[in-house]
């Protein structure tokens, strides 16, 4: 203990020095009492000792008379060491002057051992650890510490309960099971298992690639005489003419009809790298026809008026 | 002025100018400031403040500025806060800004500012400063280092309800050239969280320090003046909180073009020196700042800037409050700017009692925002609460959008 801290408690120390000689000689309480004022400041400490003094008194009167108390071993132990600090404190006393720890007796006993986890402060490399090491990135990031804070526990989390994660993992493909077979279901024959098969499989797989993004279906045909194509165009294109009619007399409104580009408009023929740009370059002559010489003479004045209409 | 409008808000002297500014642009109301150091042997605003107003001109649309001959009057009318979109000075969404050389000035001294406004910008604020000027420790004005701004000052943003995308990159360091001034850094300001206002806030528990972490940067000397501060450092905080960690940043000078006549390509080393950061973090989110850094006349031990550093930080807590010193301008303003409803701050005494913090409330009350209410945070009387409600008035530009 160092010196300020004595002299910070001077006034008690007083006191309790005077109760060390009060337990030497029991007498002294009398005379403390009616010592003088500066005393009297002291007398709280002193009247309670004054009290475990008079239960001392009662029980060495109550077991002389009768037996000794059972329960004594709790009093008897502090008694013990009060004696020996009694002792210390005499001693100290001889060394120097007021170092006393009366009440310190009992507190001794039960003294809370302290422990510091401070150790020697060395340089950072000692945190090598992985722990360190994200949490050095953490915080010397670019962003704030606590934005870059949150995502460290996330692993640890998934670590401890990995039959949540199962569960998770379960959900999500019934999840995609079930997504599968709503939109699906047009596909499946009344009789059928859940899972499509055959060609309905095959349309199925289809519809999946196109829902991630493939421009054409798998199921168009991309090579057929010309004659058929054309077959199957017209069909399509009676069949929505048909639609569209019979919408138009029952008074239903549909949507407008997609604007089919002319062909030729959109995409000139591809020709050869150094040939001309326009007509035909035939026996060393190049020959424009009557559409290639309007091209290049543009339209005429008398369209312009209509032109701007659609 | 022929006209004198009457919502023109007067203020005099250069006190607290780039917040006065920033104030202005948030309220949208015209300033006049005069008495510029009127009667200084350099009269008019300082080139950190000319560099300040350039910055605020770049991240605005449509604000005017009249500044008077001899520069001790200047005129401000705010423009609409737009922040960095791309093809208005900002070439690929990233506005540059030069600082001058001679600037005394840290770069928090731009930044604090700047973060203030970008929450009420219409698009993301992304600067980059660049330039003979830019110096990322801390400096003898007192200004903090970025890497306390990155640490202590941008967490803060997050109680308010923003925290997405921003991000302080430091690209490089540099402390406080020959005469305290110019450095040549490199630090990237990204604030991509725009918000229409704040979240109201209530912070009346400071709780108990948890962690301290801190940084130890040195610019062109040698590394082992980090290890030496962190060793002193840790070695008053260890024993009081053992949650500590200081990382250590060495970087190298960084080198500008000094051409002379024999050598054209001839290159200095500028802004060298070493410092240290440290923020301690309590367990309710208040956040405490400690900054020091070596002086540019250098001639101090490493060890001095470590306990220096570390007692500072102690002595920050020990102010008691929710915020540190460094933080509480911020902290106000953001409470001030919030939506119409009362947010409360426990602020400590002598954190409270300071002439920015006097001067700022004056200010606020002077451009239309409403009072402070201060009372005593309990019967010891160690803090303070004060309740600001807020002006509402939020992002414009979010208004519209």
């Amino acid at each position: 203990m160092s010196s300020s801290s004595r002299s910070a408690v001077a006034p008690k120390t007083l006191g309790k020095r005077k109760r060390q000689t009060n337990e030497s000689k029991a007498k002294v309480n009398g005379i403390k009492k009616s010592a003088g004022p500066k005393i009297q400041t002291t007398r709280e400490p002193s009247a309670e000792e004054e009290e475990s003094d008079a239960y001392e008194v009662f029980r060495r009167h109550f077991e002389s008379q009768f037996k000794p108390i059972e329960e004594d071993l709790r009093p008897k132990q502090p008694k013990v060491e009060e004696k020996q600090a009694d002792n210390d404190d005499e001693e100290d006393e001889e060394d120097e002057d007021s170092d006393w720890s009366g009440i310190s007796d009992d507190e001794g006993k039960r003294k809370v051992e302290v422990v510091e986890h401070t150790g020697k402060p060395s340089n950072s490399n000692e945190y090598d650890d992985l722990a360190a090491k994200e949490e050095m990135k953490a915080f010397m990031s670019s962003k704030p510490p606590t934005a870059a804070r949150k995502p460290i526990p996330k692993p640890q989390k998934s670590k401890e309960n990995s039959e949540d994660e199962n569960d998770e993992a379960a959900n999500l493909k019934n999840d995609l099971a079930l997504q599968r077979l709503l939109r699906e279901s047009h596909l499946l024959d009344s009789n059928s298992s859940l899972d499509p098969t055959g060609k309905n499989r095959h349309k199925a797989l289809d519809l999946r690639i196109q829902a991630l993004g493939s421009n054409s279906s798998i199921m168009t045909q991309e090579k057929m005489p010309l004659s058929h194509r054309k077959g199957i165009m017209a069909k399509a294109s009676e069949r929505e003419e048909k639609r569209r009619r019979e919408a138009r007399e029952n008074g239903i409104i549909l949507e407008k009809p997609k604007l089919t580009k002319r062909k030729d408009a959109e995409s000139r023929r591809e020709r050869g790298v150094g040939g001309p740009g326009v007509g035909k370059f035939r026996g060393g002559m190049l020959k424009l026809s009557k559409r290639d010489i309007a091209d290049i003479e543009g339209p005429k004045r008398m369209a312009k008026g209509k032109k701007g209409r659609r | 002025m022929a006209d004198p409008r009457p919502r023109l808000v007067k203020f005099e002297t250069q006190r607290s100018f780039a917040l006065r500014l920033v104030l202005a642009t948030l309220t949208g109301k015209t300033i006049r400031v005069s008495n510029i150091r009127p009667s200084s042997t350099n009269p008019g605003l300082a080139n950190y403040e000319i560099s300040f107003i350039r910055l605020l001109e770049a991240v605005t649309n449509g604000s005017a500025m009249e500044i008077s001959y001899t520069g001790t009057t200047i005129a401000y009318k705010p423009g609409l806060i737009t922040g960095c979109a791309p093809g208005r000075g900002a070439s690929g969404g990233v506005i540059r800004h030069e600082l001058p050389e001679g600037c005394p000035r840290g770069l928090s001294y731009f930044l604090i500012p700047l973060c203030l406004l970008a929450p009420f910008s219409k698009a993301p604020i992304n600067v980059l400063f660049t330039g003979p000027g830019v110096i990322t420790s801390a400096t003898p004005m007192g200004d903090i280092s970025v890497d306390s701004v990155r640490t202590a000052i941008l967490p803060l943003y997050e109680q308010f309800g923003i925290f997405n995308n921003i991000e302080l990159r430091i690209l490089r360091r540099s402390c406080p050239g020959p005469g305290g001034k110019g450095g040549a850094g490199e630090v990237q300001l990204m604030f991509g969280h725009q918000v229409r206002v704040p979240k109201t806030i209530h912070m009346m528990n400071p709780g108990r320090v948890k962690r301290i972490r801190g940084v130890a940067y040195c610019v062109g000397v040698s590394a082992s003046n980090n290890a030496r501060m962190i060793d002193v450092a840790r070695g008053i905080l260890n024993p009081l909180v053992s949650d500590t960690y200081v990382f250590s940043d060495v970087s190298s000078a960084p080198l500008i073009p000094s051409a002379t006549k024999a050598d054209p390509n001839a290159k200095r080393k500028l802004g060298i020196g070493f410092g240290l950061s440290l923020v301690a973090e309590s367990s309710t989110g208040a956040f405490y700042s400690a900054d020091v850094a070596s002086p540019p006349e250098g001639g101090v031990p490493p060890e001095d800037i470590g306990r220096q550093c570390a007692y500072q930080l102690l002595e920050t807590i020990s102010l008691g409050g929710c915020v540190s010193p460094a933080a509480a301008q911020t902290m106000l303003v953001l409470m001030a700017m919030g939506s119409e409803d009362v947010g409360r701050l426990r602020v400590g005494k002598k954190v409270f009692a300071t002439e920015e913090i006097i001067d700022l409330g004056r200010d606020l009350s002077q451009l239309g925002a409403s009072g402070w209410g201060v009372r005593d945070a309990d019967a010891e009387g160690e803090d303070l609460i004060v309740s600001i409600v807020g002006s509402g008035f939020g992002n414009v530009g979010r208004k519209i959008a």
